[in-house]
């Protein structure tokens, strides 16, 4: 009965139907009380976004699989401490981490949260060593600032790594293999389940998948986790291939796992027989179809899979399943049925690392990397399952040994593939938070065009134009990134500050209430609607706007710091400082909050802060000419004049466009009395903007101080043609009738 | 400068009023860094009033003509307009007829400004304090005195509903000597 449950419960989470997943499941702890039980109890509460029950029913335990449940659940709850000490408890300090990659992913992010940077970053490591394919850890690396160059993180020792633990299953596998020749020979695929599994049940889906969790999870982290990485690769394909018929358990398992992983029942057929092994055989025959597998998955073994996946699938699958059962109590069901679901979460998740979905079902969670590519060989072998021929199982047998020199030829090219995708991703993502924007263009546009064509990379590529103030490209980019991906909202919150910048006023605010439409409970699309007011200089709303989007996500840098630019306008500076420190306590190297900081003491007039705080936004964003010119004026109002033009100058070197450097140069020039250099900066300058009327004016402040009178007045009556506000028109109308008195104290400087 | 529907003047004089403040946007409310204090005041209706954005309550002075409201302010601003409500339907001869403006250093030399009478207004009255000369549109202060100097049908008290001080906006960015105008001088000018 309680192999039956355990199964039910797999099914119904694989289906998403968590009622009667937790339903059945507390009828399972009732019965049946165990710690494993709890935990599939506990999991199906994550799952179904309760965790609060999570937390009360995994509080105390110490399994290290309980333990990560129970420290996703405070993640979850923001019960940071007893997060961490779940995770990392105090008084075993040389614990190992549970779950592995995944483990320390999270340690990693409550480290992040509560500002221990280095051990974070030392965690993010720590996972990627664990599973270099753990791109979410990579991602939260160069969010630090504290990321390796890509090629090193998914280069060599990662190749290696992967290959080691396919290679593990893959031999593994070829064990079984043998033995499962034998058996396919003997057994029939219309047995019934009896023979195998003591608890067997007449069931085809009561695989002790209890048993099998029970195992994997005291195997613990080695096979378990290497095992489930690999079941993790095939998952995408497996979310793939729904439709196909019941058996969802075996996936892990055997061959007969058809429907639901296809990549399983590649292994199926050699690993049928696995049902009789011993329990410490188990370990391998997950691993052996892990391995098969994650051969088939980067392979194109065509014809096999097909027939494999055809044998399996069908009424086949129902029979081999019930052979296989017998192995359950060992095998991977349960991690079959937890790869299920955590396939289908996983696709639907988005990139960003905060998947928690996929974690809670995953003792290791990989394949994080959901790629496209994965969607390109998923597709694949969706294809081949709809192969249906019958004899799967005498290619099968010939298969089994030859199969395994080839998986593994398929597992070395497989893997470099990926690795070299992830390159060339991760060293733009570390350039990009690196802001060396330029360079990490060039890094995505080597991308292969499908990939390129995502809406994560189209993204990121806008925020790239976007950081180098080149508004427009950034606009057609994060356009394409909409088209690509109509219902992403990452990286939606810069295309709005995009739009503001390029005053856009329709398509902010149809882009604002899309965003609205597709998710009111997402803090980009209240940023976005934000910006909408705030163009249209209701700054009050915005601020509104700005306030919600932060109480809806406190950890969202981005809104705390537009919410600091909306006071600031409003001229309301403490609560200004107030919400940019916030920014910067949720993320240091958030540059903008730095710089409106800056801002803020600058208005103030306090000077020697406000330069600090540039420097620090200098520091890092080096490239940013903004920036730099804000440095220049503060170093400047600090009489600082010789440093300020240096800065003055490197900003204009670093983008030809800004003209704003060149006229505090301008500025700074007349100040130090420097008449003529001035003037020439800003005939330069005029070429470049005719129509700013700052710019006459002050050409014709300095013609008026070289008693150029006819010049001055020809300036200032150009200046005055631009329509300046008023103050500027009574500033120089004043100075128009006084061209023939010295110039006041008082101007302005 | 900010648009009004019926407003005539006749040497001075100002008939009617806005029920609308229509203000532009280079302007803004500088009332907030000041200290408002009254010549006399009924208990119950009191200086803050004045500042409540509330139409119903009202000011009332309780002593000699001319009644005055001092707007004081920590440094040197500059101020283009003042906004005054005051109804002749609900106070009659209460509403003040004579205002004068006066702007100084403070209490020792202020100098008169402006001077104009109403006639039977109802709504926000506009009193500009630029002089006629585009140099003058703003007066640069320390303090303002707004006087009252007598009220319709001779009534002794006054009362006042609003008062709103405008002046222009500063510089968004800081430390520059004049406002930039052109696309490409703005997008290169902030952050966000």
């Amino acid at each position: 009965m309680e192999a039956m449950l355990v199964d039910c419960v797999h099914n119904s989470l694989r289906h998403f139907v968590y009622k009667n997943a937790i339903f059945m499941c507390e009828r399972l702890c009732a019965e049946f009380p165990s710690e494993v039980n709890l935990q599939l109890l506990a999991t199906s509460y994550l799952q179904n976004n309760q965790a609060y029950s999570a937390y009360h029913l995994l509080k105390g335990t110490q399994i290290a699989h309980s333990r990560y449940l129970f420290a996703l659940s405070c993640f979850q709850m923001d019960l940071l401490n007893e997060a961490e000490s779940a995770l990392c408890p105090v008084n075993e300090p040389g614990a190992e981490i549970p779950n592995g990659a995944a483990g320390h992913y999270l340690l990693g992010l409550i480290y992040k949260y509560t500002d221990r940077r280095k051990n974070a970053a030392q965690q993010f490591k720590q996972s990627l060593t664990i599973d270099p394919l753990l791109w979410a850890a990579y991602e939260e690396l160069c969010i630090l600032g504290a990321a390796e160059e890509a090629t090193s993180i998914f280069g060599e020792t990662a190749a290696l790594s992967i290959q080691k633990q396919y290679m593990q299953q893959l031999s593994a596998s070829v064990s079984l293999n043998t033995y499962n020749e034998e058996r396919n020979l003997t057994s029939t695929k219309n047995t019934s389940s009896e023979d195998y599994s003591p608890r067997q049940s007449k069931h085809t889906q009561s695989h002790g998948l209890k048993d099998i969790s029970g195992n994997f999870h005291s195997h613990g982290l080695n096979c378990g986790v290497s095992n489930m990485s690999f079941y993790n690769t095939p998952s995408p394909v497996a979310a793939q291939l729904s439709g196909i018929a019941p058996p969802p358990l075996f996936r892990n398992f055997q061959p007969a796992v058809p429907n639901t992983n296809s990549l399983v029942t590649d292994s199926s057929p050699k690993s049928t027989v696995n049902s009789t092994l011993q329990a410490p055989r188990r370990k391998f025959v997950d691993e052996g179809k892990l391995r098969k597998i994650s051969g088939r998955l980067f392979s194109d073994s065509g014809p096999r899979r097909s027939s494999r996946l055809s044998a399996d699938s069908g009424a086949n699958t129902n029979s081999s399943v019930a052979t296989v059962s017998g192995n359950v109590s060992n095998g991977s069901k349960y991690l079959g049925g937890s790869k299920l679901s955590s396939l289908a979460l996983r696709s639907v998740t988005l990139r960003k690392g905060h998947s928690w979905a996929n974690e809670n079902m995953d003792e290791g969670v990989r394949g994080e990397h959901f790629d496209d590519s994965r969607p390109n060989t998923a597709s694949t072998t969706g294809s081949m399952v709809s192969s249906d021929t019958k004899s799967c199982d005498q290619e099968d047998e010939t298969m089994s040994l030859g199969g395994t020199a080839l998986n593994a030829q398929r597992i070395t090219i497989g893997v470099s593939e990926i690795l070299s995708l992830l390159r060339t991703l991760g060293e733009g993502c570390r350039l990009s938070y690196m802001y060396r924007c330029q360079e990490a263009l060039d890094m995505y546009m080597k991308l292969p065009y499908k990939h390129y064509n995502t809406g994560w990379v189209l993204s990121q590529v806008g925020k790239a134009y976007f950081e180098l103030i080149d508004y427009l490209e950034a606009e057609k980019a994060f356009r394409l990134a909409r088209q690509a991906s109509p219902y992403s909202l990452e990286g939606m919150d810069i295309y709005s500050t995009v739009l503001y910048h390029l005053k856009e006023d329709m398509k902010l605010s149809y882009l604002a209430q899309e965003l609205i439409s597709t998710d009111r409970l997402a803090p980009q699309s209240w940023c976005a609607m934000g910006n909408c007011y705030s163009l249209q200089k209701d700054h009050e709303t915005a601020l509104k706007n700005f306030l919600r989007a932060v109480q809806l996500n406190p950890r969202f840098a981005y809104a705390h710091t537009l919410c600091g630019h909306e006071y600031t306008t409003l001229e309301d500076f403490e609560n200004g400082m107030k919400s940019y420190q916030n920014a910067l306590r949720v993320d240091t190297r958030h540059y903008n909050a730095w710089y409106g900081l800056g801002m803020i003491y600058l208005r103030q007039e306090k000077l020697e802060f406000s330069e600090h705080h540039f420097r620090m936004a200098f520091r890092i964003n080096p490239s940013s000419s903004v920036i730099m010119s804000y440095l220049g004026t503060a170093l400047h109002a600090l009489k600082r004049s010789e440093e300020a033009l240096e800065i003055m100058d490197e900003a204009i070197v670093a983008d030809r466009k800004n003209p704003l450097p060149m006229y505090q140069k301008a500025n700074i020039l007349v100040c130090l009395e420097r008449l003529d250099e001035a003037l020439e900066v800003l005939e330069e300058l005029k070429e470049y903007a005719p129509s700013e009327s700052s710019v006459y004016a002050l050409m014709g402040r300095i013609y008026k101080r070289r008693n150029m009178h006819d010049k001055a007045m020809l300036h200032f009556g150009l200046a005055l043609d631009m329509k300046p506000p008023a103050t500027d028109v009574a500033a120089i109308k004043a100075a128009m009738e006084k061209l023939h008195v010295p110039d006041e104290i008082d101007e302005s400087p | 400068m900010a648009t009004e529907s019926s407003e005539s003047e006749e040497e001075g004089k100002i008939r009617g009023g806005n029920d609308k403040l229509n203000i532009d946007d280079d302007l803004r409310e500088m009332g907030k860094n000041a200290a408002w204090s009254v010549s006399s005041c009924k208990p119950g209706n009191g200086v803050a009033t004045l500042r409540d954005d509330n139409l119903e309550t009202y000011w009332q002075s309780d002593g000699l003509q001319p009644h005055l409201i001092n707007i004081q302010f920590q440094k040197k601003v500059k101020l283009q307009l003042v906004f005054v409500y005051v109804d002749f339907k609900l106070d009659e001869s209460y509403t003040p007829s004579r205002i004068s403006i006066r702007a100084g250093d403070g209490f020792h030399n202020l100098k008169e400004i402006k001077s104009v009478e109403l006639v039977k207004p109802t709504g926000w009255v506009c009193l500009s304090l630029s002089g006629t000369d585009p140099r003058e549109t703003f007066v640069n202060t320390f303090m303002l005195q707004i006087a009252i100097l007598s009220n319709h049908l001779n009534g002794r008290d006054t009362h006042i509903r609003q008062i709103k001080v405008y002046g222009p906006r500063p510089n968004p960015i800081p430390r520059q000597p004049f406002q930039f105008t052109s696309a490409e001088f703005l997008t290169y000018s902030t952050l966000r």
